[in-house]
């Protein structure tokens, strides 16, 4: 009934999608590393930053790959500011649960502002190259999502290289490892912590101008995006941004293999599918170590 | 906790506000000047009982729950479904659908229960999300986004008066979900769900057999929740699987409880009355914008940022500060002194000695 043909352009579509999820998960595994914190806001970000990015190309006819100028490091400086001003604000015995309601707030303030500026119309960014696409071994790819899949890989390629070459990225690993370690050799963990979640954020804002340019963006879609984020990170095991990376690549290409069996929306419960099963067989997930273990 | 000079007066004090409030509570209807109003009340009835059911999970175990949504949808698609497919009586529909997710509690609880924290919480996220993704798509058998007709269970009333009798139901149900918490609360079984949520690893190491409490909890909290749901679906009679099974349903009930204060009996009884008028008042004044988001949003984080306890204990506390008793003369040895100060931490070494000076203002001693 599948022709291998099919076959190939589905797995090819789904490593584009993985590479998207793994980058937003990136993000999610930054901040719960430095910490502990589940950020539920992370996808109304990523819409945020769509939104930006289609109102940008709206006003001013440009490319909307160029709001990334504006939008990565304002989105940096509003991820140190909300770790500064709102999540060490809470107690540190009930942080975790209570910045995951913080964070639900934030995410709905974020979605109820969105439909209150932009109105809940769906949008979508028209560009020339919006159509266009080319054929690999006999596989048809839109140059748009080329384009989304390439900005995931170079961003989370930066990533990498900053969390194993620079300073910040050794302290950044020593906060995640052992915080109290970490601010005993004289590693400033508060502003550390503050930088890592700048970096998350600034991966909401690639991923999202990535998502404008290939997805029709309305204020609710945020809740498509953090069930499956959600599940990666947990599947990947909390805390591990290898980890989160791979379970995305297998879960987005799993996804969109799927889809041709069962259509889109039956194809999208494999995420919570794979959680479910993940919390019966290994609840610590699959890649995380002593992190998990407790969360 | 703290036991007041005179019990006796202080008891008969509580007794009559309780009393006054269930007056209020049952004359409502008759006050109630036109049918919106009253059926704006139904609205807050069910948010109250919603938000009592959660807190058996979220008030004992500390266990937030985002997702308590489903256990709403469920039983009021159980109920729904029942009725129209079966032809069920409408309230043996509701019974059973509670009894059906009281079943399908279990697994779900098993699974979701292995976890504790942030994951809990995103488990009972996706538990939401997966079973909106079900019923949007299974439209054969739930309708889908067409959503469902569930017939009214007394066809021959007028509007006002099916406002009136479900009013009465609401407050029924809200009164045994309040009466099951009061009896949780007193019991043996209370106290080892507190000590869970207190510290859930020295609990287990006492002997509290943590994780069948916390099972029983789970499901003794998603079957009030399912019957509340299934009410609702005989209410409504309107079932729609976007708002049945919606995140901001299950965000209102942590809302509501949070506010009201997770460790009092009345507090998401007090807190739905709080969201649910605003919510109400919102949906009047602004519509259909997503206005109403921001403002559900700003309050739970002011509420998270400010009032973690909720805020009923925050004006039990500004009323003991009126109340006799709190003279800065301590009624406490030198030696509990230097314990309490040693356990808070911030003021090192003061000794009997030097209190007559440098003791704190009273609302220092409060806290």
């Amino acid at each position: 009934m599948t022709s291998p043909h099919l076959v190939f352009q589905s797995l090819v579509l789904g490593v584009l999608l993985g590479g998207l999820y793994a980058l937003l998960a990136a993000g999610l595994t930054l901040y719960f590393g430095v910490m502990r914190v589940v950020m539920i806001a992370h996808s109304a970000f990523l819409i945020l930053a769509a939104y930006l990015a289609w109102w940008f190309h709206d006003r001013t006819g440009i490319d909307p790959l160029l709001s990334l100028a504006v939008t990565v490091p304002l989105f940096f400086v509003a991820g140190v500011l909300m770790q500064r001003l709102l999540i060490r604000r809470l107690s540190p015995v009930t942080l975790t649960m209570m910045s995951v309601l913080l964070t639900f707030a934030i995410a709905l303030v974020i979605e109820g502002l969105l439909g209150y500026v932009f109105s809940g119309t769906q949008r979508r960014v028209q560009l020339g190259y919006s159509g266009s696409s080319f054929e690999v071994l006999g596989a048809r790819v839109a140059v748009v999502k080329l384009i989304a899949f390439g900005l995931a890989v170079v961003a989370l390629l930066g990533l990498y290289l900053l969390l194993k070459r620079s300073r910040l990225g050794q302290a950044l690993r020593a906060t995640i490892q052992h915080r109290d370690a970490a601010a005993l050799v004289g590693i400033d963990t508060d502003r550390v912590a503050g930088y890592g979640f700048g970096l998350g954020l600034a991966t909401a804002a690639v991923g999202g101008t990535a998502l404008a340019l290939d997805s029709t963006i309305y204020p609710s879609l945020h809740w498509h995006w953090i069930g499956p984020l959600m599940a990666i990170i947990v599947v990947g095991g909390l805390g591990s941004v290898p980890g989160a990376a791979i379970a995305a690549m297998a879960l987005g290409i799993l996804q969109s293999l799927l889809q041709l069996e069962m259509g889109t929306t039956w194809a999208q419960t494999v995420f919570y599918v794979a959680l479910f099963a993940t919390l019966m067989v290994r609840p610590q997930g699959f890649f995380g170590g002593r992190l998990a273990q407790r969360f | 906790m703290r036991s007041a000079s005179d019990p006796a007066s202080l008891r008969a004090a509580r007794w009559g506000l309780l009393a006054v409030a269930a007056a209020l509570v049952f004359t409502f209807p008759v006050l109630a000047p036109n049918a919106y109003i009253l059926s704006a009340g139904v609205v807050v009835a069910n948010y109250a009982v919603l938000a009592t059911s959660w807190n058996f999970m979220g008030g004992f175990t500390g266990y937030i729950s985002l997702g308590h949504a489903a256990y709403f949808g469920l039983g009021a698609y159980g109920t729904g479904l029942l009725v129209t497919k079966a032809d069920v009586p409408s309230f043996l529909a509701l019974v059973l659908s509670g009894a059906i997710v009281a079943v399908l509690a279990v697994p779900i609880g098993i699974a979701a229960l292995r976890v504790r924290g942030a994951s809990f919480v995103i488990v009972s996220i996706a538990l939401v999300l997966i079973l909106l993704l079900v019923f949007q798509s299974w439209s054969s058998f739930t309708g889908g986004s067409n959503g469902l007709n569930v017939p009214r269970p007394f066809p021959d009333l007028l509007r006002p008066e099916h406002h009136l009798v479900f009013y009465y139901l609401f407050a029924g149900l809200l009164c045994l979900a309040l009466l099951t918490w009061w009896a949780v609360d007193r019991s043996r079984f209370g106290m080892g769900l507190k000590a869970i949520r207190e510290d859930e690893d020295k609990a287990q190491s006492l002997g509290v057999p943590t994780f069948l409490y916390k099972l029983v909890a789970f499901v003794v909290s998603a079957t009030f929740t399912a019957l509340g749901g299934g009410l609702y679906a005989l209410w409504f009679g309107d079932l729609d699987p976007i708002f049945q099974f919606s995140i901001l349903v299950g965000s209102y009930m942590v809302l509501m409880a949070l506010l009201g204060g997770i460790r009092n009996l009345f507090g998401p009884l007090v807190g739905a009355v709080i969201v649910g008028s605003a919510l109400e008042y919102f949906k009047l004044e602004f519509g259909d914008t997503q206005f109403h988001l921001v403002a559900a949003g700003l309050l739970l984080a002011l509420v998270v940022l400010f009032m973690p306890d909720g805020v009923l204990p925050f004006i039990g506390d500004q009323l003991r500060r009126l109340g006799p008793g709190q003279s800065s003369i301590r009624e406490v040895s030198a030696g509990e002194l230097l314990e309490q100060n040693a356990s808070r931490g911030d003021l090192p070494g003061q000794g009997d000695g030097v209190e007559g000076r440098a003791a704190p203002a009273p609302s220092e001693v409060t806290r």
